[in-house]
Order: C-alpha cells, then sequence, then structure tokens
C-alpha cells in the first residue's frame, strides 16, 4: 500500500523515500486529499513519538523540512479546493521578543494536523493579537516567547485581550522553552507547552477536536 | 576581606566537589541589576557607569557568594577568531556587547534602543553566513576562514576588506573592547571591595554548538546531520583544537594575579546550546566525542569547566559518566537536580537554582517552600544555587523573591 508505506517513511524522518512517494502518488492521479490525509497521520506519530521520549527537537525540525517539501508538490495539484479545516489559530511571539524557531515548528505541525493557521510573527504587541482575534475568529490563541522576559508580556497580552472584552472568544496557550504551570497561572493563559509536539496536542484539546 | 574570604571559601570547597558550611549562590545577570536600580536594558547595556552603579548597589543590598554582570550576547566568534593574532581582543570580546554590535553591525543580535524597544532585552537571534559546500574550507584552517570569509560576512561594517569603513569600523571595535575591559575591570574592583569574590573565568566551546551559533544557523546545522553527516565530522574535528586553544590564551593567570586573588582555581565557561535538540544517536556521534575531549584537554589544564546544560538534558546524562569524577561543574536548565543525581550521582558538581518563572511569578512564601525541599532533597555532598537557573536573572526577577530566595538558602542550605 501507497498509504502505508508513505506514512512509515514520513514518520521516521525518510526524506528521500517521502520525496519519492509523493510524486509516485501524484502521477497515478491519487487524490491529493488522501495524501494530506496521510500527512496527518503521520505527523500524529512524530508527535507522539516526541511525547514518549524517541523523538528530539532535532527530528521536529527534519519533520518540518520535510512536510514544507511535500506540501509544495501538493499545493499546485490541489488547486482551489480546500480540505476540512480543524478550525483557525492565531500564533505570535509577544512583544519585545524577536525568536521565531518554536514558533515555525508549532506552525508546520498544526498546518500538517489540518489547522489553518494565522502566524503574527515575533515582536508583536496585544493590539496586533486582539485585531487578529477580530478579524479572524480563532479557536486558539498561541503565544510564543523564548525569553524569560517574554512572561510579563505574555501577561500583559492575555490581560489586553480580556480588557477589549474578546478573552471568553478565545482559549490562550502560552508556549517556549522557560514556560511552565506557574507561566500559566500568572499569565491567566487556559494552557502551557515548554515543547511543539505537547503544544499541538493541547491546542487539538483546546479547540475540541482532540 | 573577611567577608571575601568567607564566600571564596565556599565557592571553592563546592567546586572542588566538598561540602563548605552553606550551599554557595553565584548569581549572575545581564540586566536585572538595572531594573533593581530604576534603570532601563539600554541603560545599562550602553552606560557602563549606570551599569557598574546598578551592579555595586546590587552587592551592597543583597548577600551573594559570587556575583557577575554579563552584559553580551554570545559572542565566541569574536574571540576564536582574534584568539591567536590579538588575544587582547579576542578575550574581552567573548561576549558581544552592545558597543561592539554599533562599531561592527553584526547580523547576529538585536540590542534596545536600535532594533527593539528601550527596554527589551537584548536578543541573539543568528544567521546562515556559511554554506554546505564551505565546509571543507572551514576543516581546513578554521581561523583563517573565520577571518577572512566569516566575519564580512558578519558584519555590515566589515563587508569590504581594505575599505575606509571596514579599516575605521575595527578600530573602533578595538576603541571599545579597550573601554569595556576598563568597565568590567573597574567592576571587579569595586564587588572585591565589598567582598564579592573574582575566580578567573576561561573561555571556551562545544564545537558543534559553534557551527550551529555562528556560522549555519541552528535548524541548518540540524537538517546538515542527517543530509551531510560527514562534512559535519570533518568540520567539527577540525574545531576542537581551536577551542582548548581559547581555554588556554584566556585562562592563562599571572601568580601574582592569582596571590591577590586569593585562589587558584580557573573556571572555564561552556554554554550547551544543541544538547537539547539533538536526539541521542545524533548526540553521541556529532556532539559528545569532540566537547568531551575539549573537556578534557581543559582539565588537564587545570581549569574547571563550568557549564551550562541549557534545556532539558535528561536524555544524555549518563554521558556524564565519561568525565572524571568531581571535576566538572554543571548548571541544569531544565534538568531536574534530583534526576542528576540520581543517574549521574556525584560524578558531576551540581548547580540548580528557582526557575525565573518563579521569581517572576511567584510569592516570597512559594520561593521559600521551593528552596527548601530542593535543598532537602539534593545539597548532600555539595550544591551550589544559580538563581533564575534559566539564563541567570531575568530583569523581571522580583527583589523580594531573590532576598527570600537567599535567606531560605541561609535557613536550609547550612551543613
Amino acid at each position: 500500500m501507497a498509504g502505508e508505506d508513505f506514512v512509515k517513511a514520513l514518520s521516521d524522518l525518510d526524506e528521500a523515500k517521502v520525496i519519492e512517494l509523493t510524486e509516485k502518488r501524484i502521477k497515478s492521479k491519487e487524490d491529493p486529499f488522501s495524501i494530506i490525509e496521510d500527512v496527518r497521520k503521520a505527523t500524529e506519530i512524530i508527535g507522539r513519538r516526541f511525547e514518549e521520549g524517541r523523538y528530539f527537537v532535532s527530528d521536529l525540525i527534519m519533520a518540518g523540512e520535510i512536510l514544507k517539501q511535500v506540501m509544495d508538490i501538493l499545493r499546485p495539484v490541489m488547486g482551489k479546493r480546500k480540505g476540512v479545516s480543524k478550525g483557525k489559530v492565531v500564533v505570535g511571539t509577544v512583544e519585545g521578543d524577536v525568536h521565531d524557531i518554536g514558533l515555525s515548528i508549532v506552525t508546520a505541525l498544526l498546518e500538517a494536523e489540518g489547522f489553518e493557521v494565522v502566524n503574527l510573527g515575533v515582536d508583536q504587541p496585544p493590539q496586533a493579537f486582539i485585531e487578529a482575534i477580530r478579524k479572524h475568529n480563532p479557536k486558539v490563541v498561541g503565544l510564543s516567547g523564548l525569553l524569560t522576559e517574554a512572561i510579563e508580556s505574555m501577561k500583559k497580552t492575555v490581560e489586553a485581550i480580556k480588557a477589549a472584552g474578546l478573552r471568553d472568544k478565545v482559549k490562550i496557550i502560552v508556549g517556549g522553552g522557560r514556560v511552565s504551570g506557574e507561566v500559566k497561572e500568572y499569565t491567566g493563559a487556559d494552557e502551557w507547552a515548554d515543547d511543539a509536539a505537547v503544544g499541538v496536542r493541547k491546542i487539538k484539546a483546546l479547540a475540541e477536536v482532540a | 576581606m573577611q567577608l571575601y574570604k568567607e564566600r571564596l571559601e565556599r565557592l571553592e570547597a563546592v567546586m572542588k566537589g566538598k561540602e563548605p558550611d552553606r550551599v554557595p549562590i553565584y548569581a549572575a545577570t545581564a540586566v536585572w541589576h538595572g531594573a533593581y536600580a530604576g534603570y532601563t536594558t539600554r541603560d545599562v547595556l550602553f552606560n557602563y557607569e549606570k551599569s557598574r552603579e546598578a551592579a555595586l548597589k546590587v552587592a551592597r543590598d543583597f548577600d551573594f557568594d559570587a556575583w557577575a554582570v554579563i552584559a553580551g550576547l554570545e559572542g565566541m566568534i569574536l574571540c576564536a577568531a582574534f584568539i591567536e593574532k590579538a588575544p587582547e581582543i579576542g578575550v574581552p570580546a567573548r561576549f558581544l556587547v552592545g558597543r561592539f554590535h554599533e562599531a561592527l553591525k553584526d547580523v547576529f543580535t538585536r540590542w534596545p534602543g536600535i532594533e527593539l524597544a528601550e527596554n527589551a532585552h537584548p536578543q541573539f537571534i543568528g544567521k546562515e553566513v556559511m554554506s554546505v559546500e564551505e565546509y571543507g574550507q572551514l576543516a581546513e584552517n578554521p581561523v583563517d576562514f573565520l577571518n577572512k570569509v566569516i566575519l564580512p560576512r558578519m558584519c555590515e561594517k566589515l563587508q569590504n576588506p581594505g575599505s575606509p569603513e571596514y579599516n575605521a569600523a575595527l578600530a573602533r571595535f578595538g576603541l571599545e573592547v579597550e573601554r569595556y575591559s576598563s568597565f568590567f575591570n573597574s567592576l571587579i574592583g569595586g564587588l572585591i571591595s565589598l567582598g564579592y569574590p573574582a575566580i578567573p573565568m576561561a573561555w571556551s566551546y562545544a564545537p558543534l554548538d559553534f557551527i550551529g551559533d555562528f556560522l549555519r544557523d541552528v535548524r541548518n546545522v540540524v537538517l546538515d546531520l542527517y543530509r551531510h553527516p560527514d562534512k559535519v565530522k570533518q568540520a567539527v574535528k577540525a574545531l576542537t583544537p581551536l577551542f582548548v586553544k581559547t581555554a588556554a590564551v584566556s585562562g592563562f593567570v599571572p601568580p601574582e594575579v592569582k596571590r591577590a586573588l586569593g585562589t587558584d582555581m580557573v573556571l572555564c565557561f561552556f554554554p550547551l546550546h544543541l544538547n537539547e535538540y539533538l536526539n541521542p544517536k545524533l548526540y553521541k556521534e556529532f556532539y559528545w566525542p569532540y566537547l568531551k575531549k575539549v573537556f578534557e584537554e581543559v582539565i588537564k589544564l587545570g581549569q574547571t569547566p563550568f557549564v551550562l546544560f541549557e534545556g532539558k538534558h535528561d536524555a544524555h546524562l549518563e554521558t556524564l559518566l565519561d568525565l572524571p569524577k568531581k571535576k566538572v561543574v554543571g548548571v541544569f536548565e531544565k534538568t531536574d537536580p534530583r534526576k542528576v543525581k540520581e543517574v549521574a550521582g556525584d560524578h558531576v558538581i551540581l548547580v540548580s537554582g528557582p526557575p525565573n518563572a518563579l521569581l517572576i511569578g511567584g510569592t516570597p512564601q512559594k520561593v521559600e517552600e521551593f528552596m527548601k525541599k530542593l535543598l532537602e532533597d539534593v545539597k548532600e555532598g555539595g550544591l551550589m544555587i544559580w538563581p533564575g537557573v534559566d539564563g541567570g536573572l531575568s530583569r523581571d526577577a522580583k527583589p523580594e523573591n531573590v532576598k527570600a530566595m537567599v535567606e531560605a538558602i541561609k535557613k536550609y542550605g547550612k551543613y
């Protein structure tokens, strides 16, 4: 089965084989959405292996790289048809922090899982999150940051979302290497994650599609 | 000088693998002293007088055992590039400070009042300045390659070697290194007179981190390990002796200085970055053998590696047993110190401490509870506390929480 081989190759991070199989499946006129369904299956396996301690950040970086190449091959053949979206997620790095590595990995994994991700980029003030919530009406908002100084910015952002009357409309997750349960309490977020795979699992739960 | 002697004995005892009278506190920050004294990050990073004044105020108001202000971002590339021909520049330029950034316009870092807001924390972002095809050239002659090829790409002001801009930038950089050194030495002098010991620190690096941090960028170096393993291996091999050399040169302390400081210890600083990223297979193949070699050579020089195990080091803990016993001081950022003890026993001299999230968002009572438990669980056999164990004291750490930490150590940290 092409599908099973593909899921195995992708979850084992066999870059050359994944690309070869993707091209083969496209050539044989297979529906690109069944390939995307396999991408989702493989992404789930990758996330699980990470949480079990079998995969590490290096493996997630490699996975993100392969996913990007697969999507680049699939995009032209998908045309204007859209898959079933699991919902919208707004993510961004909070004000004062310009790191984006966590943000990129989370975005790649969420997209592979079928979410529509609005990535605001780095150093985003509270107002940018508020405007994005009004415009995109996301289920979940992800506040990212690597610096310990980002903790205070996350708190300010959650407070601003509350002051704008939007707190009940969204679930908020804070994420980053120095984030913890303590940070979740302090900032008033609903969830926290200090790695990308756990972050994606919690975002799925928050979006009630887990 | 009684206080100086007392603190020094405490620090030396623990870092030589013994139990002192009580657990010592080694505090370090980039900007927290400024926030405490009412200054912005811009103020203390660009105005040395303000930084000195704020650091001395902290020294008077808090009872740490060692207190260090690290005013710069990761800049080991400057140290490595200059160490052979101009060690008087390479050694003090180990950390890339804001004024060096102004002089050279490096593409790696972002600073308050320049690219960032006045009170933002400076940040190292990095950039890919070396292509995959250039690994061979790097391996052939690392120092030559860094000077001829990398510095012009890393620094906008050094893009055109021999041009008026280039010469002016290098001259200005030299001047700023001298200014920074004078500040640093005057700060050390001030701290010594307040009873804070100065234990010399040498500079080294994990060879693979050097490629990830300064040449290929973290993401690319990870992909290179999957796609071009032989090229990477050849380069880390060639870089290994360079980081023994940086340690030997930066850690040379004349006997009269050792006598004046009252210590024969020389620590050697290693911040580890890719350790958390790599799976054990990659770690054992590309990272650890070369870092271990540097550790061994540095120990032979009589230095004590002082290692920041950034992120989660859990998966690699058993490799610590490959090292000579009680010769390496390890600060564990996100690895539970109990787990370090369980796996590595007293092989490595353990440093732990409260995370910044607790010092920012917690209360003095919560801090006391945390410290009590930590000390009860792992102080046996020797322990040192590094406040804000994730990167040193954060700008937003609350002074009352830091005070509560010191008090808790005095209460529960005695032997």
